[in-house]
């Protein structure tokens, strides 16, 4: 659904350029080459070869190959099409809280939030330059209405999509797994999926719901945005912790919790990225200190250092 | 055990337990509050956490209640005081040593007696004792004995004499030690340290006054107490021959004063070396009765019982007397045998002294005519019975000799007795002279009653239980009547006729004995052997006159370790006492008594040159002694008579403070760690 809200607000637009510099700036500054398609089919271009197994299409068979040298092999070839991107960004109500973000906005500095916003712009704005479909889906939030932009081309497109970007402050709760549910039964067969989350929600609840995107063969990429000190729980005093989004205050000295929360920390993340992986889709720990540059060469080009520095994490 | 304290107001302190329950009731929280985005961690550590808090908020309250209230206590000045086992020792600068020696500290557990464990320790004690202590020994069984005069600062002496102290045969006089003690005290308070085992029943309260006494002098009595555990002994209690009609047997009694059933092997010994061996089953801690059968035939002494028994080997034998069995020690003259039964004396003594026979009885009697008497043995018969004889003049002398050895002669009436002939072949020995023989009434009629016998004389002592009346249907006739005599000590009436007419006097000359029967022994001159006084008396007869027992000679128990007195007849020579190892033994004479004191458990005899035995003494030991259990104990006496004496007391105060402290620290310490969420 596209918004069709006009945008006068300075502020908004002062922010809409932020993002677009930004985001442009990011991209540039990645090696820039030939788009391919990771999928594999018949296309005029040839990949490689493959020994023939029982039940593989015949069609492939090289038959000079066999004439040569009696083996059966299949030719494969790439696939050159174009590939429809959704980036699906909660903004929830706890992506409001961290102060270590390395990119952000001028208003929510240091946030989850405003990494998340940029990650997402960049993701677009990248994948735009490379003539990628683009669209958008925001979970949660507030200031703007939860959109779905299903992907499109075109520059207004995209700056349709940076406005709403620009707009959006975190808020609410996401309600993952109603919202994950609605999103991958629309989302088109075979696109490119980034889920943009903190993952802030009983994994056990929302993890299921990644099986709509499987489903549809979509590629999905679920980039777990955190703040590295409250991962850490880095905090010197004893405080009344809260979350934005409501809920009971739990009165916790930090020192005395740390091993324990440092346990429960892994065995969250072994769980979310357990699930992740189950469903067919990548995990991408990006911890709000990281450099984006890093995380969409990560995510987008698959460079494998760039995945090592997120932790190696597939 | 009580808990007192000294400053109980200071327990009102322990108000202040209510601390830490409102400090666990108002938990403090922190006024920062901080937005988090990963509250689900948050919420999944806290509820981790108080899993664990669950057992540790509990246990922390409780650490700190109980360090509050250690401190309350401690302040309070708590005293925790409890009766202990034994009284201090240490401290007082005067101590004796009292050490038991009776026979049960014999007893023997792992090799050694418990003497000599307690000799070691007592000596171990004195030789740590320090210098400067004065030191008393006192050694008790029977007695008590001070072995050192006075208290002495001698440490050295005092362990030489207690390793010097050799076990005896005598009783636990506990009171006597206690008592000695006392007198080496000399008054002013001390430290008794009593080596005993406290076994048998009654020492401990016999010596209660002694340790009252001791304790109100301020002085303390520490029991040291040596024991066989559990404590176990067989004793032989007693052996007695069955004499009289019942005689053939000896009974043994045994007695096993262990916890377990046990059978003994024992061992009867004769006089003349025979020995019969017998088991014992004794049941736990109860008696066993044995019957030994005597042969037919045995020498009369002292035989012994002893059985195998590694406990306490002291009283695992026992001496008694047995008479000569088999032998004749009656020798009836039967001077008018007579033509019916009724009219023969022989006939109804027969069957008054031996009427199931004379192996049965003890007694066998030897029947001979006047001629007979020419063949008598001193060393076989010891009682003449002159029934009716006509003319004793050629054998006045043997008699007269035979008496005068210690033989006895019943002088019985009749219708041969000839006054003249008898007062010229007997006068030494008759108690009175025979006048003639009278009737005092017609043979049809019933004649003149005995008088009742003074029960008083020795002779008849066993009427005292019943048949006194039996005399008064004892009638004659006819009787023989005496010159006028003056009863003397030596010569006395026993029995008289109702009408004041002697019916039988007694003369003594020395041990020997004559008995004048002024009727018939027969129905002659009377009903006699008709009356059921008949059988008792005759067999009492000859009881009396040492009829019955082995070669005439006295048979006295003794104790060893008590003296004994046996009387003595009149004696040209002084006899002497000749111990179980046949070796004289001390002895000495007092007046008409010979005095000495066996030292060992056994058989002594008061030997006379070429002549029987005078006595036979069976020397055992005390039978009290071989109960070896533990009956009461001295501490428990003490804490009786002086319960303060024997309370220990603790002072609790700096233990509460240290716990307290303790606590403090480990409830800051969990509560650091617990204090995370």
């Amino acid at each position: 659904m596209a918004s069709s809200e006009p945008v006068y607000d300075a502020e908004v637009l002062a922010r809409v350029r932020h993002l677009h510099l930004r985001a442009r700036t990011l991209t540039d500054a990645l090696l820039m080459g030939e788009h391919r398609s990771r999928r594999v089919g018949q296309a005029v271009e040839f990949a490689d070869y493959q020994e023939y197994l029982p039940g593989m299409d015949l069609r492939g068979l090289d038959w000079r190959v066999w004439g040569r040298s009696d083996r059966y092999v299949i030719k494969r070839f790439e696939t050159e099409t174009e590939l429809p991107c959704t980036v699906v960004l909660d903004l929830s109500g706890d992506l409001g809280t961290g102060d270590r973000a390395a990119h952000s906005l001028p208003d929510l500095e240091g946030t989850k939030a405003g990494y998340a916003i940029v990650l997402a712009a960049t993701l677009l704005y990248f994948l735009h330059r490379h003539g990628e479909p683009v669209g958008l889906e925001i979970v949660a939030g507030q200031g703007v209405p939860h959109v779905s932009l299903p992907p499109r081309g075109g520059r207004n497109h995209l700056q349709l999509l940076f406005l709403l970007l620009a707009k959006v402050r975190p808020g609410g709760t996401a309600g993952l797994r109603e919202a994950l549910t609605r999103v991958g039964g629309r989302v088109r067969r075979r696109s490119w999926v980034a889920l943009v989350s903190d993952g802030m929600e009983e994994p056990s609840t929302w993890l299921p719901a990644l099986a709509a995107f499987a489903r549809r063969g979509a590629d999905l990429r679920f980039f777990h945005v955190h703040d590295p000190r409250e991962w850490a729980l880095d905090f010197d005093q004893p405080a009344l912790f809260f979350s934005p989004e409501g809920g009971e205050a739990l009165a916790v000295d930090p020192g005395g919790a740390q091993a324990a929360f440092d346990e429960v920390v892994r065995e969250y993340v072994a769980e979310v990225k357990g699930g992740v992986v189950r469903f067919g889709g990548r995990y991408l720990p990006v911890p709000t200190h990281q450099p984006l540059d890093a995380v969409v060469r990560a995510a987008v080009l698959d460079d494998a250092r760039a995945l090592a520095d997120l932790g190696g994490l597939t | 055990m009580s808990l007192s304290l000294g400053a109980p107001l200071a327990l009102i302190l322990g108000a202040l337990v209510a601390l830490p329950v409102l400090a666990h009731m108002a938990r403090q929280v922190p006024r920062e509050r901080k937005a988090f985005g990963a509250m689900l961690l948050l919420h999944r550590v806290v509820k981790r956490l108080k899993r664990r808090r669950r057992v540790k908020d509990p246990l922390l309250l409780l650490l700190r209640v109980l360090a509050v209230a250690l401190i309350a206590l401690a302040a309070a000045a708590p005293e925790l005081s409890y009766p202990d086992g034994v009284p201090e020792f240490g401290g007082s600068g005067r101590v004796v040593v009292v050490l038991d020696r009776s026979m049960s500290m014999g007893s023997v557990q792992a090799g050694t007696t418990l003497l000599q464990r307690a000799r070691e320790d007592a000596v171990s004690l004195v030789g740590e004792l320090p210098d400067g202590v004065a030191v008393g020994l006192v050694v008790y069984d029977t007695d008590a004995v001070a072995v050192t005069s006075e208290l002495t600062t001698d440490h050295a002496r005092v362990a030489a004499a207690l390793t010097a102290t050799q076990p005896s045969y005598g009783v636990s006089n506990l009171r006597a030690g206690l008592l000695e003690a006392r007198r080496l005290l000399g008054g002013e308070p001390g430290e008794v340290v009593l080596f005993s085992d406290e076994a048998g029943p009654g020492q401990v309260a016999d010596a209660r006054p002694e340790l009252e006494a001791l304790l109100s002098l301020g002085s303390s009595v520490v029991p040291r107490t040596v024991r066989a555990e559990p404590a176990r002994n067989v004793a032989i209690v007693s052996a007695r021959y069955g004499d009289g009609l019942e005689g053939g047997q000896v009974t043994v009694r045994l007695m096993n004063y262990g916890p377990d059933a046990i059978e003994v092997p024992c061992e009867v010994t004769l006089p003349d070396g025979a020995s019969i061996p017998i088991f014992a089953d004794l049941p736990p801690a109860g008696p066993a009765e044995e019957r030994i059968t005597i042969p037919t035939e045995a020498e009369g002494g002292v035989g012994s019982v002893s059985c195998e028994d590694p406990d306490l080997p002291a009283d695992d034998a026992r001496y008694f007397h047995l008479p000569r069995v088999g032998a004749s020690r009656v020798l009836v003259v039967d001077g008018d045998p007579g033509d019916t039964p009724i009219r023969s004396e022989v006939y109804f003594l027969e069957r008054a002294l031996a009427p199931w026979g004379g192996l049965k009885s003890g007694v066998t009697i030897d029947v001979t005519t006047p001629v007979g008497l020419l063949d008598l043995e001193p060393e076989r018969h010891r009682v003449v019975f002159l029934a009716n004889v006509a003319d004793p003049r050629p054998f006045g002398p043997r008699l007269t000799e035979f008496v005068r050895k210690g033989g006895s002669v019943v002088i019985t009436g009749g219708d041969n007795v000839t006054a003249d002939r008898y007062n010229a072949a007997l006068a030494g020995v008759l108690p009175a002279r025979i006048r003639s023989s009278r009737s005092i009434a017609d043979r049809d009629e019933e004649g003149v009653p005995a008088d009742m016998p003074d029960l008083d004389a020795e002779l008849f002592g066993p009427f005292r239980r019943g048949g006194r009346d039996g005399f008064r249907r004892v009638r004659t006739h006819t009787l023989l009547t005496l010159e006028p005599f003056d009863a003397a000590d030596d010569v006395q009436v026993l029995l008289r006729w109702s009408n004041g007419m002697p019916a039988l006097i007694e003369r003594s000359l020395g041990s020997g004995r004559v008995l004048l029967w002024t009727s018939t022994l027969d129905l002659g001159w009377g009903n006699l052997p008709l009356q059921s006084v008949f059988m008792p008396l005759v067999q009492r007869m000859v009881g009396y006159l040492g009829g019955d027992a082995g070669a005439g000679a006295a048979r006295i128990d003794a104790v060893v370790g008590q003296p004994v007195a046996v009387p003595l007849p009149d004696l040209a020579v002084e006899p002497k006492v000749l111990g179980p190892d046949g070796e004289a033994v001390r002895s000495r004479i007092d007046g008409q008594r010979l005095l000495f004191t066996p030292e060992a458990p056994g058989a002594y005899q008061l030997a006379l040159e070429s002549a029987p035995p005078l006595a036979w003494v069976a020397a055992n030991v005390p039978a009290e002694e071989s109960d070896v259990r533990a009956y009461d104990s001295v501490v428990a006496a003490e804490r009786e008579i002086a319960p303060e004496l024997l309370t220990r007391r603790i002072d609790l105060a700096g233990f509460a403070w240290v716990l307290a402290l303790a606590l403090v620290a480990a409830q800051g310490l969990a509560g650091l760690r617990g204090s995370a969420a």
